[in-house]
């Protein structure tokens, strides 16, 4: 067993917790944060990718739309290298009333969300993929942002400032002393060990999994809700810009372009368990019907991976606490000294990836109000580490690098041009991580063969540092052809069909993995 | 002289046509692109599971065929299957295949695991594992697709399908195939290794870690085209030397296709490659022609008869749309399909249904309505797009596919023969 | 068409779509020429489908400019990837800002041959004077070495004109020929048997006044000049007839009007679509009337055993190699296959002080396998490879219709 101490605990590893832990260290506080996995494993890293302009919410959620304008010009400053700037464009499909578009420039001006109404003809030379049927169109700033890069680098952040990252700690219990929180149990996951946390407050920012979180300090019945949405990459990006529909928010809306893909988003779907997501065979038709909405012959178009996010909503009668500088709309502060009599323990979830930093500033400001301390918030001001140089991603990003470094190292990845340099250099920093984990980072295997060529390197290259046995690189290797296939086989038809049937070839066929030496059941850690 | 158009160059249209074209037909290949060959692991498969591991496929074959109904091993016994496996052994020659069909090499793979094969690359078979055996495995630093501490540390730590365990230890070169170059193929490497005095060099870099009495695994790139380099610098290293197939690029796969890709064009094949196949017409339920989309359009194809032996969904002869509905390219042909949905979310569970899907041919390699009649009666199919075989699991690929090249092959050259004769009675 | 379509078009469409089908199996890797003599260039899945995923307007992997467009990775692609086209366009949205003098001066291919013509003989001479070839080196970027082409003193429309009338009657139709720049002014032999070799099967040929087709400017880079000229050649060849054949003797140039130009610049035109359609290489249009049962087979023998070697541009019209099924036919000879991919020159590409040595290491198994088989003589055919392969092996290489021409008994 292993002790620690810290003035917070914040539980939970997304966009959420990172913010809050980047915003309590900032402000002077020791801190630690703890995940059950790796960060942004879950919602974070489950979306579709879009720095929200606002335009989205001008006329269904004012409040919130004001609130992304705001964030995102934050946002693509402080985090420049999480966010490319592609611009964005609501256009209205033939199924779509264009006069609609009277009331969003309306409520887009009201709000303060910058927009522009475009012809179609420019619309269509800038992106000549979207349907010419549009009838008219408003060009907005919306982004798109790689949501683990974000996390990672608010974490990252956070450590310059003292806090302590513990990931794949799970919190097993809360233990209260009296009134107060007083102690945090967690279990390392990779070494079985209890580790205590003697803190006087902590963060629940664990989302869809929030409720859970509440109920082990003793305040039942905190009902997050996980509304869950699928997402589904294409190969390559069909529009260099995010392309929203000019309608009332809905399913299959928007199509985001991220890196090197192109991401349909999403639908809503009430779950129960936001650990079994399922991604339904009439969803996927949806999004493709979507998809053929804003670009024609989208059912051609190549899918290369699906999966599937839980929105955390929280449905709770007795949030209303009357205290409403804290909230808005689209996020909930539950303050449970007053919800359940219990001091030092505040519920955070809803929001938007796009306003997380903004979420962590109102958690953390109702903290010091608990606390009776006034420390303001900085976290606007200041670039995380990695993005001093205010430089914006650009897709052209790796390909230029490679230019450079193509005599010096080898491309592991060949699809997203990981380089070996980049992959051993993150074991060192995570020599612990599955390939899931360095996937996050690296986007190893996230390209259209799916791991079918990078897989074997991966694992031949992990196998030649110093702390992976054999045993454990092939059952990594074995994990990551398990979960990269949960993402394929929901949308297996057209090229990806080829891409398996070769891939089979290559790791059935040639290699004949499935008669590697065990464990067969893969490990989980 | 009858005319017949094969559609496909992998193994068995390759096979398909040298065997026409042998037998006197006129024969024009049109390929797409390359074939499927230099993408395998360069051996002969017949049957390595069915589910558990085979060691004498001829001899499982039957009872194989009878558990797996609607297998195309169920058409093509196991006399044919040995009789073909040895005609393309006589066709690519001692130096690119050896072996007996009957009995099943246990060969380890890039990542270590053993897998059973019939017929290998000479420059193959000192890797078999057997109890006892000591290997050095020696990877180079500048070639990312093997990886010899994978290969010897799950090598070592199985249970060998003959009983016994081998002893094997990992070694690494640091030997660029080019001057300055960090990111080799395996074929840049065998290229290299096709000029002599690249070979000596390499050979003396694996001698100095080589202990007596090792034989020495390397990844499989021993020269492309000349089929001796592997057994020069086994005798300039002193010890037994095999290769261990890489994924695609696959060298032996290449030596594979470029040996009867040029034994077809002597044969008088003529290879149109680079062009698909895009239409047909046919006439009292015969095929008259095929449409060949060249650059400057449409040309046709008039043969007597057709072998379709595009392959599987890897090269999309089968399609999968999104909505599943699933065709064959060519021709539209009926497909057998299983019930129910095509794909489950178990990556380590039963074969997918999706890639069980293919059409169905008689015991003359005709295609048929599933359960019916011919076609056409000039329409023949052999290999990938056979249905009811998962390859890659069961490693049955080239077995099935030169077993159907050469009965399609054998039945159009019957058919002419019988044509002529009735001709010449008339 | 705006002139900026074709660049515009590079930058958003076409082959781009096609890279969805790139299951990165890499037998594109294995049939480049460039990359199996050099590593600096990164091959043609890295280039292509890989790379284009990266792309957004600008091209910032320079290195693909290594690319010698021989289209062997299209060629090979069984899964229908535009792997040359797509680097094609790449290459052309990446000189858009800076293109090299050089480039442009190399691919106005009609200039070249109208201005040596008039003094072929002085133009030879200069050509071939090392202190010359360095000072053009220097300025234009041409290596010194770089196979040049002998001009003519006569042209063909020089020679159409003087002429007598054809021995053979006209009793099978009339062909409209196209001959090409090179076949033009340079290499006028390959017309005129070609001609000769039509009228003899009993056709009366026609030859428009014609310009060039605008490939080496495409293959450059150079997609508005290249469109203007394409289009302007379809024109040319269209005003002899709507409906009649059309026959080339110049391998390259024939696919640019089959495929190319429409395909790699994005070129979309009726009157494009119409030539492309009826064109036929004059091997391509002779197998064909042999398939048909309808070509004289009375050829008389020559003794010959020499290598044919098929240009890529050539190859990948998709139609595999009529030459070799016609060179079958004749008595005696024996056309053995070069096996090569590639002869290096690529056009234009071979003549490039940066790319010279490239050329020569891609283009020297074709001239050793010349060598060894029959170093006096060998066939191809395309203008440039010829002159390619006649500097690296010291043979005369000439288009397989030659021989055709020969074993009909023309003189």
């Amino acid at each position: 067993m292993k002790t620690l101490s810290a003035d917070v605990v914040v539980v939970g590893g997304g966009s959420t917790g990172a913010g809050v832990v980047r915003d309590v260290a900032m402000r002077g506080y020791s801190a630690i944060l703890v995940d059950r996995a790796d960060l942004g494993q879950g919602t974070t890293g489950r979306y579709h990718g879009l720095l929200h302009s606002g335009g989205r919410y001008v006329v269904s959620d004012p409040h919130s739309a004001t609130e992304c304008a705001e964030e995102n010009a934050i946002i693509a400053r402080i985090q420049a290298h999480a966010v490319e700037r592609t611009g964005g464009y609501f256009v209205a499909t033939h199924v779509d009333d264009p006069s609609w578009g009277d009331e969003w420039a309306k409520g887009a001006t009201d709000t303060k969300v910058p927009f522009e109404e475009v012809s179609v003809t420019e619309v269509l030379k800038a992106e000549p993929r979207v349907n010419p049927k549009i009838s008219r169109a408003f060009k907005v700033e919306d982004g798109s942002v790689d949501g683990w890069q974000m996390v990672w680098s608010a974490a990252n952040s956070a450590k310059l400032y003292g806090a302590q990252i513990l990931t794949y700690h799970r919190v097993t219990n809360i233990e209260r002393d009296g009134d107060r929180v007083a102690q945090v149990i967690c279990t390392d996951e990779k070494t079985g060990e209890e580790v205590r946390i003697n803190t006087n407050f902590v963060l629940n920012c664990a989302a869809a999994w929030g409720g859970q979180i509440a109920h082990m300090a003793g305040c039942p019945d905190v009902q997050v809700v996980p509304g869950a949405g699928i997402m589904i990459a294409m190969n390559h990006r069909l529009t260099n810009s995010v392309v929203n529909r000019l309608t009332y928010p809905a399913d299959g809306d928007i199509l985001v372009p991220v890196h090197t893909v192109c991401i349909i988003g999403t639908t809503d779907q009430k779950a129960d368990d936001p650990d079994r997501l399922e991604i339904a065979w009439d969803e996927v038709q949806q999004m493709m019907d979507c998809g053929e909405l804003l670009v024609p012959g989208f059912r051609k178009a190549r899918a290369i991976h699906a999966w599937a996010g839980a929105r955390p909503l929280v449905k709770d009668s007795r949030v209303g606490s009357g205290d409403t500088r804290h909230m808005s709309r689209g996020m909930s502060i539950i303050d449970h000294s007053e919800r359940d009599g219990l001091k030092g323990l505040l519920t955070i979830a809803g929001g938007k990836l796009t306003t997380y930093r903004l979420m962590a500033e109102n958690v953390v400001n109702a903290m010091c109000e608990q606390l009776g301390e006034s420390r303001p918030c900085r976290t606007a001001d200041e670039q995380v580490p990695g993005s001093e140089d205010k430089k914006n991603y650009v897709i052209t990003h790796r390909l230029e690098e490679r230019e450079h470094d193509r005599f010096d190292d080898q491309i592991l990845c060949e699809c997203e041009l990981m380089s070996k340099g980049m992959f051993t250099r993150a074991l060192v920093d995570q020599p612990k991580g599955n390939f899931d984990d360095l996937r996050r980072q690296l986007r190893l295997g996230m390209g259209p063969c799916q791991g079918g060529f990078c897989s074997m390197r991966a694992t031949g290259v992990a196998l030649q540092s110093e702390h992976i046995d054999v045993e454990r690189a092939t059952g990594l290797m074995r994990l990551f052809l398990k979960n990269r296939w949960i993402g394929i086989w929901p949308i297996l038809y057209g090229d990806q069909v080829r891409q398996t049937a070769l891939d089979n070839w290559i790791f059935q066929g040639t290699l004949d993995v499935e008669r590697l030496p065990g464990p067969t059941h893969e490990e989980v850690v | 002289m009858t005319r017949v158009v094969v559609i496909g160059a992998g193994p068995a249209g390759l096979v398909a046509a040298i065997r026409l074209a042998e037998g006197g037909a006129r024969v024009a290949l049109l390929n797409k692109g390359t074939g499927g060959l230099q993408l395998g692991q360069g051996t002969l498969d017949i049957l390595g599971y069915g589910p558990d591991r085979v060691e004498r496929p001829l001899d499982a074959l039957a009872g194989f065929a009878e558990a797996h109904p609607g297998h195309p091993y169920g058409v093509l016994p196991a006399d044919l299957v040995a009789r073909s496996a040895n005609y393309l052994r006589d066709l690519v020659g001692p130096a690119l295949l050896v072996g007996d069909a009957a009995s099943n090499l246990q060969l380890p793979t890039a990542v270590g695991a053993v897998r059973p094969t019939a017929l290998a690359s000479p420059s193959m078979t000192a890797g078999a594992c057997v109890d006892g055996a000591r290997f050095v495995i020696v990877g180079l630093r500048q070639l990312k697709d093997f990886y010899p501490e994978l290969v010897v540390g799950n090598l070592v730590r199985t249970d060998l399908p003959g009983g016994g365990r081998l002893q094997a230890r990992a070694a690494m070169l640091d030997l660029p195939a080019r001057e300055g170059e960090i990111d080799s193929t395996g074929l840049t490497y065998a290229r290299a290794l096709d000029d002599p005095a690249y070979r000596k060099r390499f050979a003396q870099a694996v001698k100095a870690v080589v202990e007596p009495g090792e034989t020495v695994g390397l990844p499989a790139v021993l020269g492309l085209d000349d089929h001796n380099a592997w057994s020069e610098v086994a005798e300039a290293i002193g010890a037994p030397v095999f290769e261990i197939p890489l994924p695609p690029p696959s060298v032996p796969g290449m030596r594979l296709n470029r040996a009867l890709t040029a034994r077809a064009k002597a044969a008088g094949v003529r290879v149109v490659p680079g062009s698909k196949v895009t239409g047909f017409r046919a006439s009292g339920g015969a095929v008259d022609s095929v449409q060949l989309a060249t650059a400057g359009g449409d040309r046709d194809f008039v043969a007597d008869a057709f072998v379709l032996a595009t392959g599987g969904f890897e090269s999309g002869a089968l399609t999968a749309d999104s909505y599943h509905n699933v065709h064959e390219s060519v021709f539209d042909l009926p497909l057998r399909r299983p019930e129910g949905h095509l794909v489950h979310g178990d990556y380590w569970g039963d074969p997918q249904p999706l890639f069980t899907i293919g059409v169905e041919v008689d015991e003359q390699m005709l295609v048929r309505h599933p359960g019916g009649d011919p076609v056409y009666t000039n329409l023949y199919a052999a290999g990938g797009i056979l249905a009811g075989a998962t390859r890659w699991q069961e490693k049955s690929g080239e077995g099935i596919a030169v077993a159907s090249a050469v009965r399609a092959a054998d039945s159009i050259l019957a058919a002419a023969a019988t044509a002529t004769d009735q001709g010449a009675a008339s | 068409m705006n002139a900026s379509h074709g660049l515009e078009f590079a930058q958003t469409e076409v082959a781009r779509a096609s890279l969805d089908h790139c299951v990165k199996c890499t037998i594109c890797e294995t049939h480049c020429p460039v990359s199996a003599v050099t590593p600096k260039f990164t091959g043609p899945k890295f280039v292509g489908p890989q790379a284009e995923r990266f792309r957004h307007g600008e091209s910032v992997d320079h290195s693909l400019d290594y690319c010698s467009s021989c289209g062997a990775c299209t060629l090979a692609c069984p899964q229908g990837v535009k792997i040359a086209e797509i680097n094609g366009q790449a290459r052309a949205v990446m000189k858009a800002d800076h293109m090299p003098l050089r480039d442009q001066l190399i691919s106005q291919t009609t200039l070249m041959g109208m201005a040596m013509t008039p003094v072929a003989p002085v133009a030879n001479a200069a050509l071939s004077l090392k202190p010359l070839r360095t000072v053009i080196e220097k300025v234009m970027g041409i290596h010194r070495d770089a196979p040049m082409p002998k001009a003519n003193t006569q042209t063909i429309t020089g020679w159409l004109k003087k002429r007598q009338n054809p021995a053979t009657k006209a009793t099978r139709g009339t062909l409209v020929f196209f001959h090409g720049c090179a076949g033009g002014y340079f290499e006028v032999e390959t017309s005129k048997k070609s001609i000769e070799v039509l009228e003899h099967l009993g056709y009366e040929v026609l030859v428009p006044k014609q310009g060039c087709c605008g490939l080496a400017q495409q293959s450059n880079g150079l997609f508005d000049g290249a469109t203007d000229k394409v289009l302007k050649l379809c024109d040319d060849l269209r005003s002899a007839g709507r409906d009649l054949t059309i026959i080339s003797s110049s391998g390259s140039c024939t696919g640019m009007l089959k495929h190319e130009a429409h395909e790699i610049m994005g070129v979309d035109d009726s009157r494009l679509k119409d030539v492309g359609t009826r064109i036929r290489d004059i091997m391509e249009f002779l197998l064909e009337l042999y398939e048909a049962g309808e070509l004289p087979t009375d050829f008389k023998p020559i003794e010959l055993t020499a290598v044919y070697h098929a240009p890529c541009q050539l190859k990948s019209q998709g139609m595999g190699q009529p030459a070799m099924e016609i060179l079958k036919l004749i008595p005696g000879v024996e056309a053995v296959e070069s096996g090569a991919t590639c002869c290096g020159i690529a056009g234009t590409y071979g003549l490039k002080k940066e790319k010279y040595e490239i050329a020569q290491a891609v283009g020297k198994p074709l001239f050793d396998k010349v060598k060894e088989v029959n170093p006096e003589y060998a066939m191809c055919d395309t203008e440039t490879c010829r002159w390619q392969i006649r500097k690296g092996s010291g043979a005369q290489v000439e288009h397989p219709i030659f021989l055709v021409h020969q074993a009909y008994g023309l003189r």
